[in-house]
């Protein structure tokens, strides 16, 4: 078995040992019902007390063959309404660049937990987006609003 | 006494008195309620532990009489000057230390010392060990014989005696104490030098010579152990030291980390030394007052030290998991009668499957493990809500999905060991049953926030076992839950339908799309008790059934695209769920779901839709995440009639009330209700959006590149026949919420919603004429939020005119002056520099460029002047590249990309573009180097670098002598180690770069390495992310 998929054998179960509260994590199915250990479907809850709380937000997870060497790709699905995320869905966040924070000992679990952090903490130097980075830099309140909007669309079933 | 620790040096007495009373001060009852004495107190110890004198003050501590506080405070000053005086201590005094440090332990564990003060003088003695210079190996071996002889020892004549045979059975009880907690000490050490670079090479590193202590350490644990197991028989549980056994386990966990860290093929005899100590940590599990803390450590050992369990320790666990004082209390657990504090068993319980896996199956399989599945199983029977009152379940449920994802792969479908684990497969979907049902209201009521969260997150952990399992049972599966479903449908037994059509829903996933499961699901949607409940004849229904019920509609579109015949029935309990809070966002989901597939077969039902529509309208729940999928999908079945004519005559009985609702919302804004108002306006433009979107039919969308020069705006049924009054209202609607009404960037979004409806479309209510859309744009004031969503709109429709740009000339050209005014203002007045209008005005500019360039070019031909719209255009994306805003530093980047890779497609076109590249190129490189000479910030590097490079690359001959100037133009200044002023950048390091970068020609990665390096040596290398 490839570096790539032993390692993402191991992040499976420790994420059944132990994983955050509220979050999920979990490789596709294949249509004949297998895994596909390469492509997780993940969530991630807003923190309790900020605006984010209440949403469950779907994140698709995407390991590249040379995993854990380099990264993998992180995608809201649907895109989300957030500064940091490009109309794509791509998440921009230096744990996530190659060439800037990314570790190979950076575990699925820390990633989530540092995109839920993006959520209400984000960075107006790396703007993805221009509709949520102007509403979060020029109109505060309608920004807030927005976000409780993107909340009650994505509550947990 | 050594010298260095005599108190008859220079103030040596003094400090020592000063130190006792100290301490004495630290733990007297009347200072502890004065932190800041308390305080005052530590900080002159702490100083007192640093001072030359530490290490009298240290011993002297150690031997006080006075109390053990004194004493555990000897043992601590010893360990802080160790530290403190690291660099001093040579291989003499470091002998020395261990010698009297030894013979003080031993005297100590003697006079029957407390054990926070042996501990903290073992930590003593680990931190002696683990300086480099330290000659002292076989630690454990040394210490045990020293205790045993009552004073120091040296090493060899210790490795004289046998450990395990003499030294061993020859230590006393507090003797055997002390030395475990010195071999734990060392241990977590050694741990801990695992992770941290080392002093001293070799043999002769702490960590090397920790590990010659493994095996000494494995054979205490045995040793100790044994002891206490040989007790309990004689004496009973009572006697039994428990602290003890469980300092023994843990260091025995411990040495198995050290080892486990080793390359252990080369150490077999530790190996075996480690899994035997393990069987001796399995038999405690036998004696009642240690078979708790036994279950934990070997639980940890089993999750991360697979190696330390051969067929012997496994078989003795089965054994005693099967039958012993532990499977009493993992029944007590599945009976409720042990709670929490037993967990360790279960853990224990799923630790030894999880190692064994698909092995347990075996053919044949032990009677141990038969009864060890059938305790598993039975887990699933503990009263109580899964993951509240019952924490077995999920972690049994962990163990089982396991078992279903890895069993397609490892056993051969057919074979006998495969169809035994599919009959327990099976055996869990039957057990989880009972554990699925949703609480019942009175629990509920107890329940926190957090609480409901757990239970549902273990409900989607089963139905990812369903999911798990589907490929093992197959449609037996679903069959178990229709079943279920059916006769409690028929009996109306919510609560089990409930559960039934959760996992079903769940299951969709891997039967919709394929159809394995329709004659299930028709044995519910086609009973009568289901036909009943569509016809609402079921008002007892509770709304967690029937949101369930609903959720399942929209999972299983696909099978009722097959069984249209069922939709109406159906959409009419999704209607009805409408006006329950907690099923609306399901419903309403549903219903697009299921009027976009079976848009067709609904069109007869479409005035009973529209009649509930009318009912929904004014219910709370009709909000704009429920009401605009509502009109979607209605819409939706609308675009399915077969003529204009019909469609109209509905269009207008619902747009009709949208501008009833639009003049409500204008009136309410203009009140005291102005945040109703708003809302209202909001939902009414969202929900003729929605509609814009659902009669977006997918056969008629035009394709922009091949539609032909034509009218852009032709007469139609729907802009001069029957269908105009319909249109007129939508535009009234749209009037009465933008003109004159709180500018609002969502009621700006849905607005731009509407317009964008029709731009795919030739003909239709949503094609409005042209003149709209610039009307609408042109409306809004510089600065106000939802510019870039405005500007959005406007390439959207440029980009739906492209092919025939030339007959909405007028238009487009409209559009251009409007952004040249509004950048024309932000030049003028920088105080109005609006970051959102400058990045959506350059991006609107760079996506007109390729189809639309005549235009822009036109008003300027060969001469560009500074008053011209093109002129200010050009310079306000020039601007824009000096700015710090990141977003229109990159729309400006990507705008001059665009227009160096433009080119014209006639003569004419090619000079008009050849005379802005001549005007302008020069101007750009001097930006560009301007910026990465230090000004722009790193993250703007790559934009930058972008538009340089593609200028390089492509205008070379306009571009060298330009970037030549630019570079020229540098004239900053450093002071050189001489203290002179000097250039920052030589005329060398200028040449070098521009010549670098001609190389280069335009590769994006090594283009940028240059410019990063330039920046970094103009802005200064303590920028550089490796400082």
């Amino acid at each position: 078995m490839s570096l790539c998929q032993n390692r993402l054998q191991e992040e499976r179960k420790q994420w059944r040992r132990d994983h955050p509260f509220g979050f999920v994590a979990k490789p596709k199915r294949a249509p004949q019902g297998g895994l596909d250990l390469k492509n997780w479907e993940c969530a991630i809850p807003g923190k309790a007390n900020t605006l984010w709380e209440g949403g469950l937000f779907k994140i698709d997870l995407i390991f590249p063959d040379e995993y854990p060497t380099k990264p993998p790709k992180c995608k809201f699905t649907p895109a989300l309404f957030h500064p940091n995320v490009y109309p794509s869905g791509t998440v921009c966040l230096s744990i996530l660049n190659e060439e800037e924070g990314w570790r190979p000992a950076i575990t699925i679990k820390q990633l989530l937990l540092g995109i839920q952090d993006l959520l209400d903490d984000p960075n107006p130097e790396s703007p993805a987006q221009a509709e949520a980075y102007n509403l979060f830099k020029k109109d505060r309140p309608q920004y807030e609003r927005r976000v409780r909007m993107v909340v009650k669309e994505n509550q947990p079933n | 006494m050594a010298t260095w620790m005599s108190d008859e040096g220079l103030g040596v007495r003094e400090s020592i008195s000063e130190a006792h009373i100290l301490v004495t001060e630290l733990y007297n009852p009347a200072n502890q309620r004065n932190p800041a004495r308390i305080n005052e107190i530590q900080t002159r110890l702490q100083q007192l532990q640093k001072t030359e004198n530490a290490w009298a003050i240290a011993d002297s501590l150690l031997q006080s009489e006075h109390s053990a506080q004194h004493r555990f405070m000897g043992a601590l000053t010893f360990t802080v000057k160790i530290n403190v005086s690291w660099n001093e201590i040579n291989q003499d005094s470091a002998t020395e230390i261990m010698q009297h440090l030894i013979n003080r332990f031993v005297a100590l564990v003697t006079n029957g010392e407390q054990a926070m003060v042996v501990r903290k003088l073992a930590s003593s003695l680990v931190a002696i060990f683990r300086h480099p210079v330290t000659p002292w190996k076989q630690a454990i071996w040394q210490l045990a014989a020293s205790l045993v002889h009552g004073g120091y020892v040296s090493e060899e004549e210790s490795r004289a005696v046998d450990f395990q045979e003499r030294i061993l059975p020859a230590l006393s009880k507090s003797g055997s104490g002390a030395l475990l907690f010195f071999s734990i000490a060392l241990a977590e050490e050694a741990l801990r030098l695992d992770s941290e670079p080392q002093d001293g090479t070799g043999d002769t590193s702490a960590i090397q010579r920790a590990i010659h202590n493994i095996k000494d350490g494995l054979l205490l644990v045995q040793f100790v152990l044994r002891e206490i197991m040989q007790h309990a028989k004689a004496a009973g549980d009572d006697a039994v030291d428990v602290a003890l056994a469980a300092e023994a386990m843990n260091s025995w966990k411990t040495w198995l980390g050290v080892h486990g860290n080793r390359q252990r093929s080369s150490a077999e005899d530790v190996n075996v030394l480690s899994v035997r100590c393990g069987q001796t940590v399995i038999e405690t599990l036998r004696v009642p007052s240690l078979s708790e803390s036994a279950a934990s450590v070997l639980t940890q050992a089993f999750e991360t030290r697979r190696w330390a369990f051969d067929n012997n320790s496994l078989w003795l666990v089965s054994e005693i998991l099967a039958d012993s004082i532990v499977t009493v209390h993992i029944a007590a657990v599945r009976s409720g009668d042990e709670g929490t504090e037993s967990m360790s068993f279960v853990d224990l319980l799923i630790a030894y499957v999880s190692h064994l896996h698909l092995d347990i199956f075996s053919d044949p399989m032990t009677p141990q493990n038969a009864a060890i599945l059938t305790l598993i199983h039975g887990i699933f029977k503990t009263p109580g809500y899964a993951s509240i009152d019952d924490l077995g379940t999920p972690r049994v449920l962990e163990f089982w999905n396991d078992i279903a994802e890895s069993l397609p792969d490892q056993l051969e479908q057919g074979s006998s060991r495969y169809d035994l684990v599919k009959s327990h497969l099976a055996e869990v979907v039957l057990g989880l049953s009972s554990k699925l049902l949703y609480p019942k209201s009175e629990d509920l009521e107890d329940w926190g926030e957090e609480e409901r969260s757990e239970f549902g997150a273990f409900r989607h952990e089963a139905c990812d076992y369903l999911l798990s399992a589907y490929p093992v049972l197959g449609v037996e599966l679903v069959t178990v839950f229709q079943r279920s479903a059916t006769s409690c449908l028929e009996s109306r037994d919510w609560r089990n339908f409930e559960t039934a059509m959760f996992c079903i829903a769940q299951l969709s996933e891997a039967v919709d799309e394929n159809g394995h499961a329709d004659q299930c699901l028709d044995a519910i949607f086609g009973s009568d008790a289901f036909a009943r409940l569509c016809a609402g004849g079921e008002t007892g229904i509770p709304l967690k059934a029937r949101q369930t019920l609903v959720d399942s509609f929209g999972k299983y579109e696909s099978y009722f695209e097959r069984h249209s015949s069922l939709l109406p029935g159906v959409l009419n309990i999704l209607f009805e769920s409408l006006n329950f809070e907690l099923c609306a966002h399901a419903a309403s989901r549903s219903i697009l779901t299921l009027s976009k597939s079976c848009a067709r077969v609904l069109t007869s039902d479409l005035p009973a839709f529209l009649d509930q529509l009318d009912q929904f309208r004014s219910k709370p729940t009709a909000t704009v995440s429920t009401m605009p999928k509502v009109l979607e999908g209605i819409a939706t079945i609308i675009q399915s009639l077969p003529g204009d004519q019909e469609k109209v005559q509905t269009l207008e009985r619902i747009l009709g009330f949208f501008v009833q609702e639009a003049n409500t919302a204008r009136e309410e804004v203009t009140g005291s209700a102005h945040e109703f108002g708003r809302l209202r306006g909001h939902l009414v433009l969202s929900c003729i959006a929605s509609i814009g979107k659902g009669l977006r039919s997918e056969n008629e969308v035009i394709d922009i590149e091949l539609t032909k020069e034509g009218d852009p705006y032709p007469p139609s049924f729907w802009n001069s026949g029957p269908g105009a009054e319909a249109q007129r209202l939508i535009m009234e609607a749209m009037r009465l919420l933008i003109v004159d009404f709180p500018v609002d960037s969502s009621i700006i979004e849905a607005a731009c919603d509407i317009l964008k409806a029709g731009y795919t479309e030739r003909a239709g209510l949503f094609v409005f004429p042209p003149s709209m859309t610039v009307d609408f744009i042109k409306s809004f004031p510089l600065g106000i939020s939802g510019t870039d969503v405005i500007m959005a709109t406007a390439s959207s429709f440029l980009a739906s005119h492209a092919r025939h740009a030339m007959n909405i000339r007028s238009e487009a050209e409209a559009l251009i002056d409007h952004v040249a005014q509004l950048f024309s203002s932000m030049l003028q007045n920088p105080d109005v520099y609006d970051p959102e209008t400058a990045n959506a005005g350059i991006d609107f500019l760079t996506r007109l460029l390729p189809k639309y360039y005549p235009i822009l070019f036109t008003p300027m031909k060969s001469n560009p002047s500074a008053e011209s719209p093109l002129a200010v255009l050009l310079h306000f994306t020039l601007h824009a590249l000096t700015r710090p805003e990141p977003l229109p530093l990159r729309a400006a980047s990507a705008f001059w990309v665009a227009l160096i890779d433009l080119r014209g497609s006639s003569p004419e076109e090619m000079n008009i573009l050849e005379s802005v590249h001549q005007e302008f190129i020069p101007r750009l490189c001097y930006t560009i180097i301007q910026q990465i000479a230090g000004r722009c910030a790193r993250s703007d590097l790559v934009a930058l670098n972008d538009a340089l490079r593609r200028t390089v690359f492509k205008k070379m001959a306009l571009a060298r002598p330009a970037l030549k100037a630019a570079l020229d133009s540098l004239d900053a200044q450093v002071t050189d180690a001489n203290g002179q002023q000097v250039p920052l950048l030589s005329a060398q390091d200028k040449s070098r770069f521009l010549e670098s970068l001609a190389i280069a020609r335009g590769s994006q990665k090594p283009s940028l390495d240059l410019v990063r390096s330039f920046w970094l040596k103009c802005r200064g290398m303590n920028f550089d992310y490796a400082q």
